[in-house]
């Protein structure tokens, strides 16, 4: 048996998992083919602004030509607009399907990225031990003891902000953890037998790091990754947040940003990418949780 | 020998429900022991010695189940006591050793404390005499200067000396049965045999009556009065020791002693491997990897047979020795 | 016939220190000066306690550890100080088999990749050339073809013990270190593995160092037996010699506490820390026959019959 194939049957058994994963599979899907269903994120449209969700209703005041002044209207949500508009008349869905690509982009590119480099510290620094193995934990700790938000805030003030330049900043921080992980992991396997009868079969370093080592960090190394997405995408929305992001594009967090003002008036702006950014974070780390149940060799039982 | 029964254990089954299926690990046995006596129970991995002893002290942890079966002390079933005056049992009438002594100490508490412990555990004592008894007890199992060493912390010991406080904790309340689980496989050779050199002095003693499990035939030659011998969960073959060693019967018993150099320096090992316990061969359980199968073996489950009044084998070939 | 592999006066001490940047403590002698020879086709058995040194013993003549001092000579080359590029033809001539036969393999790998990377490394075969091969080293070893997809964690443990010794048979050695290759087996399958390297040994004009702590383990398999005791050989005879006429004490009274041994004597103590061996013969803390001078002048290396070496001050 494939132990791919066995993983993920161990991985069925978990429910909170499997919804964890849906969820994923299903912000993914409406991430790459949303954008085709739905109106511009950015069209402007002042007649239909601050309109509500379907099915709630808000009070507005509004300019009357008629009376020549304001008025207070009772509006309701829209099918045009299910998920209501924002103080522009901009369509908060496909606000929300845009902000979802540069979440997971934001996910995805700068996990793998601090994934890579925390790797490679990791495994060099326990496989060539002594003095290499001194400086680059020593390296890491220092790190670990910078304020990882705030040294996000610097770069982005001192460089400006771009999604590529947030995503890099995010990976080129955030490795700390994979290195101290591999690392470790890293320590128990070199003395394991089978990595000795490779070295007297007079194998490569390299051979060994990327044939014996690495492929056996592989499970826990997925595990972390997966519990590490929801940190980079909450660290991009807080940026965003705090009007340190890209200013170009609509992430969950400048929408949060922009409806904060508004909350008042139209709570569902802040509220909708809030509850996105929670489910999430939520469905990452159930599935990240499942996903370390089905690697441990101990689960055998029940 | 012919002093009183002891302990007796009637059907045994203990059964683990895994995912994968049922896993019979103790599978219908039946032994019994004698006051004084060193029962030896000789089996290898998987045959399912170790959950035997788990189960007469009712330790068997979920998935697994003790299914059916008595197991009689005193008269009374242990598997009807209320979970607290079970354990009164253990410790007080049936205690236990381990195989690794690393990780039966706790490491944070002397080596005194965790003796003087196990012994108010059970008995109301108080502190000067628990630490008295408890300075007896370690003089008793062979510790050196036991005053002095009395303070020290378990990682002050070597492997040989742990092994001895465990016995001294497991004997803090005079038990009357002893369960040693290979207490001196993870041993070297030399200690090994000193650790051996205890037990038949603790035995000679108190009248102690000891089950001591270990996979080393050699062992067992050393201090058994009697043997059952297992093999995936069932009993293949007890008896006396000098019946079971000097006249094996059962194929598996004969192949295991085969698996000893012989006088000529011969070695003939059993053919294969244990069967998986989920779906065990039917029939006996051993005749796939038997030399002498016959097609009766590959259908029933043979009976326990007697051969003499202490000696009994479940095997068809039972009695034809051959 | 040819000495396959010769160490002398081999040192291995490992520093023992605290933390970054912290002063050495100490040193654990675990290998203290030995000195042996392999010939081809035969197998000397190295028995000892845990914590004798045996198995790094192993595995610096291997050169997995680099030794501190002392030379060793194979096949008449000294290769102590050969670096790693220099030595894929040692690599090729000498191969370990372990202990513990589940760490052994890899759980990541089939059986198949598991052997089939010892060829890859040595340039062996074409894709298609190498499959076969692998197919012959499972036979060889005792197994069948359908082994060559399945992954470690399937197989049994004397199962996977064969699938090392296939991958260290997979470069055609001469020499083949094995350390500890049944303790961790049951009793029959022990005894099929030990028939099996018997049988490959003859076929292969293989050699072995074996090394055990079962002493009827090292009866039956050896050649000739060297005990180990703190770092230093102790003894060395042809097997019949040793066995039936141990000079040692320590050799005494190892093969008196064999169980069901006849005139059983049973040792006192333990085995001293080797981070601080005892000065003089370092058996004296436990030595009945001890001498004056035992306490404080080291014995040398004896030879006191044919082939019969012994490291105490009695003979």
């Amino acid at each position: 048996m494939k132990l791919a194939a066995y993983y993920l049957e161990r991985l069925k058994g978990n429910k909170t998992a499997i919804i964890g994963l849906a969820f994923i599979i299903f912000l993914v899907l409406t991430a790459l083919i949303g954008p085709f269903f739905t109106v511009s994120p950015t069209q402007v449209n002042f007649s239909e602004k601050n309109l509500p969700p379907i099915g709630f209703s808000s009070e507005q005041s509004e300019y009357s030509a008629k009376v020549g002044g304001l008025v207070m209207t009772n509006m309701h949500g829209t099918w045009k607009h299910p998920l209501g508009t924002d103080g522009m008349g901009r369509d908060l869905l496909s606000q929300l399907i845009s902000g979802a690509r540069v979440s997971l982009l934001v996910g995805l590119l700068a996990t793998g990225l601090a994934i890579v480099i925390g790797a490679i510290i990791g495994v060099s620094s326990a496989y060539f031990g002594g003095i290499a193995d001194s400086i680059l934990m020593r390296f890491t700790d220092i790190m670990i003891t910078f304020p990882f938000l705030l040294l996000l805030i610097l770069i982005v003030y001192m460089f400006g902000s771009s999604l590529a330049l947030i995503i890099l900043s995010i990976g080129l921080t955030g490795w700390t953890g994979t290195a101290r992980l591999v690392r470790s992991e890293t320590l128990s396997l070199r003395t394991r037998d089978f990595v000795i009868a490779s070295k007297a079969l007079g194998a490569s370093d390299l051979r060994i790091i990327f044939y014996h080592l690495l492929p056996n960090t592989i499970s826990s190394i997925i595990v972390l990754a997966t519990l590490s997405i929801p940190g980079a995408i909450l660290a991009e929305a807080a940026l965003s947040f705090i009007g340190l992001g890209d200013p170009q594009v609509a992430s969950w967090g400048n929408i949060l940003n922009a409806g904060q003002n508004d909350l008042q008036a139209a709570w569902w702006i802040a509220v909708e990418p809030g509850i996105m950014l929670f489910f999430t974070v939520i469905s990452f780390n159930f599935l990240g949780e499942g996903l370390r149940d089905a690697f441990d060799p101990k689960g055998d039982y029940n | 020998m012919t002093s009183e029964i002891i302990l007796s254990i009637e059907n045994l089954k203990t059964y683990f429900f895994t995912k994968k299926g049922i896993v019979r690990a103790v599978d219908n046995i039946s032994f019994d022991i004698r006051k004084g006596e060193i029962l030896c129970i000789v089996g290898e991995s998987g045959s399912g010695k170790t959950v035997t002893a788990l189960s007469i002290l009712r330790l068997v942890e979920s998935p697994g189940k003790i299914i059916e079966g008595k197991i009689i002390l005193d008269e009374d079933n242990l598997l009807e006591l209320s979970p607290h005056k079970m354990q009164d049992v253990r410790g007080n009438k049936i205690a236990m050793v381990f195989q690794d002594p690393h990780s039966a100490l706790n490491p944070i508490f002397t080596i005194g404390d965790q003796v003087s412990e196990a012994i108010s555990a059970h008995k109301s004592c108080n502190k000067e005499d628990a630490s008295s008894q408890a300075t007896q007890l370690l003089e008793l199992v062979g510790i050196p200067l036991a005053k002095e060493r009395y303070h020290d912390y378990p990682h002050q010991f070597s492997g040989g000396m742990k092994q001895r406080v465990v016995i001294a904790m497991a004997l803090a309340c005079h038990p009357r049965v002893l369960i040693a689980d290979e207490p001196a496989t993870a041993l070297d050779l030399t200690v090994q045999a000193q650790i051996l050199d205890l037990f038949l002095e603790l035995r000679a003693r108190f009248e102690m009556s000891i089950i001591y499990i270990t996979h080393d035939l050699g062992v067992v030659s050393e201090i058994a009065d009697s043997i059952v011998v297992m093999y995936a969960g069932r009993i293949m073959e007890k008896g006396g020791s000098r019946d079971v060693l000097g006249n094996p019967v059962h194929p598996y018993t004969k192949g295991l002693m085969g698996c000893l150099p012989s006088e000529k320096g011969i070695i003939i090992p059993i053919p294969g491997t244990i069967p998986g316990l989920i779906n065990p061969p039917a029939g006996c359980i051993f005749h796939p990897r038997c030399v002498n199968a016959l097609d009766i073996c590959r259908m029933e489950r043979p009976p326990m047979t007697k051969i003499t009044d202490e000696h009994y084998v479940s095997c068809f070939l039972g009695g034809v020795n051959g | 016939m040819a000495k396959i592999i010769e160490i002398e006066n081999l040192r291995k001490y490992y520093p023992v220190t605290r933390g970054f940047l912290s002063k050495k403590r100490g040193d654990v002698k675990a290998v203290d000066g030995v000195s042996f020879f392999i010939q081809e086709g035969e197998t000397l058995g190295l028995a000892g306690e845990s914590g004798c040194g045996k198995s790094t013993l192993g595995r610096t003549i291997l050169k997995l550890e680099e030794p501190d001092s002392g030379n060793i000579l194979w096949r008449g080359r000294d290769i102590t100080k050969s670096r790693k590029n220099q030595l894929k033809e040692f690599r090729k001539d000498c191969q370990i088999i372990f202990q513990d036969p589940k760490s052994s393999l890899d759980p990541r790998m089939t059986v198949g990749n598991s052997i089939e990377e010892a060829l890859i490394i040595h340039d062996i075969g074409a894709r298609e050339e190498r499959t076969r091969m692998v197919g012959e080293l499972l036979l060889k070893v005792g197994l069948t073809l359908d082994y060559m997809p399945r992954y470690p964690h399937e197989l049994s443990g004397g199962q996977q013990q064969r699938i090392g010794i296939a991958r260290a048979l997979a470069v055609n050695p001469g020499l083949i270190v094995a350390d500890e290759p049944v303790s961790a087996l049951d009793v029959s399958v022990q005894a099929q593995i030990l028939n099996l390297l018997m049988e490959l040994k003859t076929q292969l004009k293989l050699s072995y160092l074996f090394i055990a702590h079962n002493l009827w383990v090292i009866r039956y398999i050896s050649d000739r037996v060297a005990i180990m005791y703190l770092g230093k050989i102790v003894e060395l005879a042809d097997k019949d010699e040793l066995f039936e006429n141990p000079l040692h004490p320590y050799t005494v009274a190892l093969l008196s506490s064999l169980p069901g041994s006849r005139n059983r004597k049973v040792l006192r103590g333990e085995v001293p820390s080797p981070m601080n061996p005892p000065d003089g013969c370092r058996f004296h803390t436990r030595c009945e026959k001890k001498l004056d001078r035992c306490v404080s002048i080291e014995p040398e290396m004896k030879e006191v019959g044919k082939g019969h070496f012994v490291m105490c001050h009695l003979y």
